[in-house]
């Protein structure tokens, strides 16, 4: 419970946890909010949940949810109880099949945990231990009042330790002790670790504790053998009403944890209920210049999007509304005259509506946290009740999560009980990679929607205006609130994460607050325990840091042999590495014997791993890993049969998250032994496995090369091996070597163990380590597609334009096989940006200003600009947690490039020169470097120099220190020599004015194109935007549309000007 | 725009100009090549010129070398060459100090010829370079009445501008009738210079003259002035003109009617 005084764990939240809280939470008198559900109360109860069809008494059948949650409350007296003693209840949320909202309490679970025996034990000493353990236990001023007894009971268990195997795997008599609450848990098992207890005639000092720092709901879940998001049946004789209603749920039911029948999700236990999103979006109204802050700012609009699973159409579009606002087609717009009615409406929609998922966009750590404190600046006592259990107060915490696999967030945690808050930008943080998280560009990526991105110093303009500019507000804020569902639905992210949790046996939650930890956590309790295997709670892994921190070698990487490979390159995967490699090799932490104890051990009974460590066969003890992976391996099998069969597209999204959170789960299962900070860390079975996996490549790499003359092995990393079996041969020549080959290998490694052939790749372009690209073949036909792996087309830290350049050089390489092609491709992108012909847009890197500029040690481009904008306009400055976009300008010789790190908009309007050369240099050329290098090998510096580089455009800004004072003159715009001041109103000199005609067609053909371009772009821009009646405000520095629409209006300016000189036409106004 | 194709197919244009000093061009460019990277040269029948800022656009240069200035002069229509200054100064190093230079321009405008002669006339080297189509707009400073002109010796100027320069970043100078002050307020401390106009007349290179219509006193970056002081083994005086809120000029002649450089800083507002 209290994860602060575990051991240092690797997932568990600092601080102060929900769960932890949910032990000390006040109970308040329930708020009527009378005043404001009186004017839109009938509209808010036609979004309710269907009246139900549930019977209840004698004849009413089992009582059947689909759980989402499960949280628990320490009741003094729990009189459902015989004994009414102090307890935990149990709360499970649920939503039957039809749809409706159950809360049901369970009763009766009580916490426990084991000791070692002492040695030569005597059963008959069993009740005095009892009583000296309650003696002890009721010392400690936080048990004393307990009611009813601390110590349940106490009872003998045979079994053994999880850790070591033993040889002759003797039995070990264990205590179990059950106690009342979940708190005590850890305070008896330091009293009894310390030795701080006296257990007379016994002489042990000090007790080890087995199983003490399971969490109480996991406990729980693994003793009632319930899954996360499993369905849970309640026997409709078993089950009572309570008198009084504690929750906003439809429907609340109080029983025995004894009575509960819980499925596991297979077959038809797989379904879903129709499950509730509220998907919400805030706008508050900042000052000028300033972020908007709860403590000033109102909260001017809200919008809500709601759905139910399973339903096409929304439940609700609703839009709150400060002020009166114009109406809104296939929405709800309701408009409040105060603030305060605003907020308290919001909350009576949400208890009306009854979500069970709460989503948005940084809901997290904005919209929530400023709702919140918002509504104690304007001291709205009704206000924070945003959970289901009536009158328990919704707070915030700080949380960190550290965890080695997602990094460190910190982020806040709310007490909203029974309400799961999925907040979107988090999932996507957690699995994707990507350039940039701001919700445009994560919408351009996954639906492939640009959206008007409004910078939050005009929201105010707008909402000051009038009923239509407010209406333009609120369809906005109900994009925001509509395109995270859009997210959800099209990533899945719902029904993969449910299945994660089926899989992982946790509640959903835990998913999105924990690391990968618990579910390998929980996946070895829920194995271990029936076979009397106890997990024992290490107190303190730093104690023998000193040997055991030693990092082990990793994964092994056959130096590649760099090359344009244009015949197929077969690859050799070895199909789950890890996994199979643990199966194979029976090793756990149930088979490791410990290096003293294997002399005791007949040669035959054990297998030593390349790293020296020896693990028992299979005939004499199967690892509880072994089979944790062969279940969920062999789960993963049937899914992926059953895929295939499946025809409803929703059956298959289901089968499909279930396939991948299995897959998941089995790679976790590796990592969690190697994790040095984690619960239960092993470096002797992470450093066996990947021993074991160096070997494996070795000896393929040999097998092929022995077996298939004149084949290589140019690369192989981790788990695959990539050969070139001849120079001559076709792509089906090379699958059917391939198939072969991972055949005949394949039984020379032990089962499960597989190499598989899965793919040639046809050309191969092969970088250095880690660098590739190829065309990935799988059937002789057509190519599945172009791979790439450590190549600039995705680093974030790169400029759009290494991207496009990159993956336009890989499709002419690879696909049209034209090196030619690819090399002018480049010299003519090349002689565009010393032209400056390239779209700004791709030259912009950008940077989240994550802290205070003052506590960035090194200079940064970012930073530096940032101090530069500040200086400029301390209003519009981009303010702390923003991307700042930047490029690259000219500067003084030996300038830092730091301070030349300027804002693009600033660039495009005072038209400064950009730093073409560095973008030359610094940018484009290493990567280009490293894939053409393998091609065209040293001449690669041509494709830098030569003729395409000597034109170039050297732009006249039109601020900076000389530029005040400095005169055009006018050149010819023939030849560009100057025109003598005498004949300044000649367009042309005196040499060109033969030619005038044609040099006034030319000047004038690009006036039209720049006229054509720039009527598309605006068109583009007031598409997104959804109107064609008003201005365009977007100023989203995330969209190439929005740079290149300020750069044409430029353009068209200046060549506007040119045609101008010839005195022909009347001068167009721009 | 018109390419350099169309452009000479216009008229049988041909450049050609002689200098007997290479060593001219040499310090020209050692004066200005940190300051431009690339520029175009603009030949007329009055002479040579370039105009070019400098890449971060806080100063301008200025270079005019006429027509009677050189030993042979012929252009028969006005042309820009496009000429990246890195390399440029790569086949300069191989011309010797006293050797003559020749330029020439060929009908079809992408490359440039150079002939260097020793003064014996018994080597003759030729290079031609690429030139670059350089598309920028062609900016200048208009003349002025200046408020202040100091004339001082180049060495002198340099002297001060690295000497202050160590101090700190911007320099304040102050013209009086009695004086012309450089100020220097830095970190480490405080420094200045103050030269007084010279009342004997025997060695000119080493004189400092003030004419004054009104007093001045303006912030300039030294790391600019540094930047100019590269130009003083082109002339033994310099030329400061000031003006309130206008750009210092600073100027270096090479001669009797050959030509001059000059550099134009804007003031740091105070």
């Amino acid at each position: 419970m209290d994860s602060s005084a575990s051991p240092i764990d690797d997932d568990s939240i600092i601080q102060e946890s929900l769960l932890y809280d949910s032990e000390k939470q006040e109970i308040l008198e329930p708020v009527e909010y009378t005043q404001t559900r009186s004017k839109f109360q009938h509209l808010f109860s036609s979004y309710a949940r269907a009246g139900s069809p549930l019977l209840f008494g004698e004849d009413a059948g089992n009582l059947r949810i689909l759980q989402l949650d499960v949280d628990y409350e320490i009741v003094q007296k729990d009189t459902f109880l015989e004994d009414s003693s102090s307890a935990a209840v149990l709360r499970i949320y649920g939503v039957t099949e039809g749809g409706n909202s159950v809360l049901a309490r369970v009763h009766g679970f009580r916490p426990f945990f084991f000791i070692i025996c002492p040695s030569q034990f005597d059963p008959a000493d069993l009740p005095a231990i009892k009583e000296s353990l309650e003696k002890r236990a009721r010392a400690v001023s936080s048990m004393k009042n307990c009611q009813g007894p601390i110590i349940h009971d106490l009872e003998i268990f045979e079994g053994r330790s999880l850790l070591y195997f033993v040889p002759s795997d003797p039995l070990i008599r264990f205590l179990k002790i059950t106690v009342a609450l979940p708190s005590y848990v850890r305070q008896l098992a330091q009293i009894l670790e310390r030795g701080d207890i006296d257990f007379s005639p016994y002489e042990e000092s000090r007790y080890s504790t087995f199983e003490a720092s399971v969490d109480f709901i996991l406990r729980f879940m693994i003793e009632t053998n319930m899954y996360g998001c499993s369905w849970v049946e309640m026997p409709s004789n078993r089950y009572h009403l309570p008198e009084k209603q504690t929750s906003h749920m439809q429907f609340e039911i109080d029983i025995h944890y004894t009575h509960l029948v819980c499925h596991a999700p297979h077959g038809e236990w797989l379904k879903t209920a129709p499950i509730r999103i509220l998907s919400f979006d805030i706008e508050c109204a900042g000052r000028p210049g300033v972020f908007p802050e709860p403590e000033h700012d109102q909260v001017i609009q809200i919008a809500n999007y709601m759905t139910e699973t399973g339903k096409s159409e929304p439940i609700a579009r609703t839009v709150l509304t400060l002020g009166s606002c114009a109406p809104i087609a296939g929405a709800k717009v309701l408009s409040f005259d105060s603030e305060a009615e605003l907020l308290e409406a919001w909350v009576s929609f949400l208890c009306a509506t009854d979500p069970d998922i709460l989503t948005g966009y940084n809901i997290v750590n904005f919209d929530l946290p400023y709702l919140l404190n918002r509504a104690s600046v304007l001291h709205l006592s009704s206000f924070p009740f945003l959970g289901r259990l009536m009158g328990v107060m919704t707070k915030m915490h700080d949380t960190r999560l550290s965890s080695s696999a997602f990094g460190t967030h910190e982020s806040k945690a709310f007490t909203m009980n029974g309400r799961i808050i999925v907040d979107m930008l988090q999932i996507l943080v957690r699995d994707y990679k990507l350039r940039s998280y701001s919700l445009n560009s994560v919408s351009f990526e996954f639906l492939g929607e640009q959206k008007e991105d409004v910078h939050h110093s005009i929201i105010t303009e707008l909402f000051h205006g009038n009923e239509n500019t407010r209406r333009r507000l609120a369809v906005y804020c109900l994009k925001d609130a509509y395109l995270p569902h859009r997210l959800m639905e099209k990533l899945m992210s719902l029904t993969n994460y449910m299945e994660l949790a089926r899989v992982a046996g946790i509640p959903l939650a835990w998913l999105l607050s924990r690391g990968h930890m618990i579910k390998v956590v929980s996946l070895l309790h829920r194995k271990a325990f029936p076979e009397s295997l106890l997990i024992p709670d290490l107190k303190n892994t730093s104690h023998n840091s000193s040997e055991e921190a030693e990092s082990y070698e990793g994964a092994t990487v056959i130096e590649p042999k760099r090359g344009f490979y244009k015949m197929p390159i077969a690859t050799l995967d070895f199909a789950s590495l890890y996994p199979s490699i643990m199966m194979a090799h029976n090793i756990c932490y149930s088979t490791l014997v410990r290096k003293d104890r294997v002399k005791y051990l007949k040669p035959e009974d054990y297998i030593k791993s390349p790293s020296g460590d020896c693990y028992v066969r299979p005939s004499v003890k199967k690892g509880v890993l072994s089979k944790i992976l062969e279940d969920l391996l062999s789960a993963r099998k049937v899914a992926k049969r059953e895929l295939e069969q499946a025809t409803d597209p929703f059956l298959r999204s289901v089968l499909n998250g279930r396939q991948l959170a299995l897959k998941i789960s089995a790679n976790a299962v590796y990592g969690f032994t190697g994790a040095s900070r984690g619960k239960l860390p092993c470096t002797e079975i992470s450093a066996s496995i990947t021993a074991f996996g160096r070997r494996m490549i070795e000896t393929t790499k040999s097998l092929v090369e022995s077996k298939f003359p004149s084949s290589v092995v140019i690369y192989g990393d981790t788990d695959s091996v990539m050969v070139k079996f001849r120079d001559d041969l076709t792509l089906e020549e090379s699958m059917s070597l391939g198939q072969q080959a991972a055949d005949i290998i394949s039984q020379s490694f032990p089962k499960p163990i597989k190499l598989e052939f899965e793919k040639c790749y046809y050309p191969y372009l092969l970088i250095q380590k880690k660098r590739y690209a190829g065309l990935l073949w799988t059937k002789t036909e057509t190519y599945d597609k172009m791979d790439c792996k450590g190549i600039e087309t995705v680093r974030r830290d790169n400029c759009k334009l290494v991207a496009n350049v990159v993956s336009k050089v890989l499709e002419k390489l690879l696909v049209e096989r034209d090196v030619q092609g690819a090399i002018d491709f480049v010299k003519k992108t090349i002689s565009d940006l010393l032209q400056n012909k390239v779209d700004i847009s791709l030259l912009v890197i950008s940077k989240e200003l994550s802290k205070a500029a003052a506590d960035y040690d090194a200079n940064q481009a970012h930073v530096t600009l940032y101090k530069k904008l500040y200086q400029r306009d301390p209003g519009s400055a981009p303010s702390l947690g923003d991307r700042i976009p930047y490029v690259t300008i000219k500067g003084r010789k030996d300038q830092p490039a730091h301070e030349r790190a300027e804002d693009p908009i600033y660039v495009l309007e005072h038209n400064l020169p950009l730093d073409t050369e560095y973008y030359l240099k610094n940018m484009l050329r290493k990567p280009l470097e490293r894939i053409f290098e393998p091609i065209i090998g040293k001449n690669v510096s041509s494709l830098f120099e030569g003729e395409h580089t000597r034109s170039i455009t050297v732009t006249t800004p039109s601020t900076g220190g000389i530029m005040r004072f400095t005169k055009v003159s006018v050149t010819c715009l023939g030849c560009r020599t100057p025109i003598p001041q005498t004949e300044s109103k000649e367009p042309l000199c005196k040499y060109c004015k033969a030619n005038e005609a044609s040099i006034y067609e030319k000047i004038l053909c690009n006036v039209r194109e720049y006229e054509r371009q720039y009527a598309m772009l605006w068109t583009q821009c007031q598409r997104c935007m959804g109107s064609i009646c008003q201005d365009v405000l977007c100023s989203n520095s995330d969209c190439p549309i929005f740079y290149r629409r300020r750069k044409v209006q430029k353009d068209l300016e200046d060549t506007s000007k040119q045609l101008e000189r010839f005195e022909i036409l009347p001068p167009p106004s721009w | 725009m018109v390419s350099k194709e169309e452009q000479n197919s216009l008229s049988s244009f041909q450049f050609e100009a002689r200098l007997t000093q290479a060593s001219l061009i040499k310090k020209i460019l050692e004066a200005i090549k940190d300051l431009v990277t690339d520029a175009n040269f603009d030949c007329s029948p009055e002479g040579l010129s370039l105009q070019a800022m400098d890449s971060s656009h806080v100063s301008l240069v200025s270079m005019v070398l006429h027509a009677q200035g050189f030993e042979m002069f012929r252009c028969q229509r006005a042309v820009s060459l496009g000429i990246n200054l890195a390399s440029l100064t790569k086949i300069l190093k191989c011309a010797g100090n006293d050797d003559s230079i020749t330029l020439r321009a060929d009908e079809k405008g992408d490359k440039a010829e150079f002939v260097f002669e020793s003064q014996s006339q018994d080597r003759l080297s030729e290079f031609e370079l690429k030139l670059m189509d350089i598309d920028s707009e062609h900016l200048g400073i208009p003349d002025t009445k200046y408020s202040a002109i100091v004339e001082m010796p180049s060495s002198e100027y340099r002297r001060i501008c690295s000497d202050l320069g160590v101090m700190g970043d911007t320099v304040r100078i102050s013209v009086s009738k009695e004086s012309v002050k450089f100020q220097v307020d830095g970190d480490i401390g405080k420094g200045s210079v103050c030269l007084h106009p010279s009342s004997v007349v025997d060695k000119p290179t080493e004189v400092v003259k003030i004419s004054l219509e009104e007093p001045v006193d303006m912030i300039f970056s030294i790391r600019y002035l540094n930047y100019f002081a590269k130009a003083a083994p082109l002339s033994d005086t310099v030329t400061l003109s000031l003006s309130k809120d206008f750009p210092l000029q600073i100027e270096f002649k090479f001669g009797e009617q050959m030509g001059y450089l000059r550099y134009y800083l804007a003031p740091k507002i105070d």
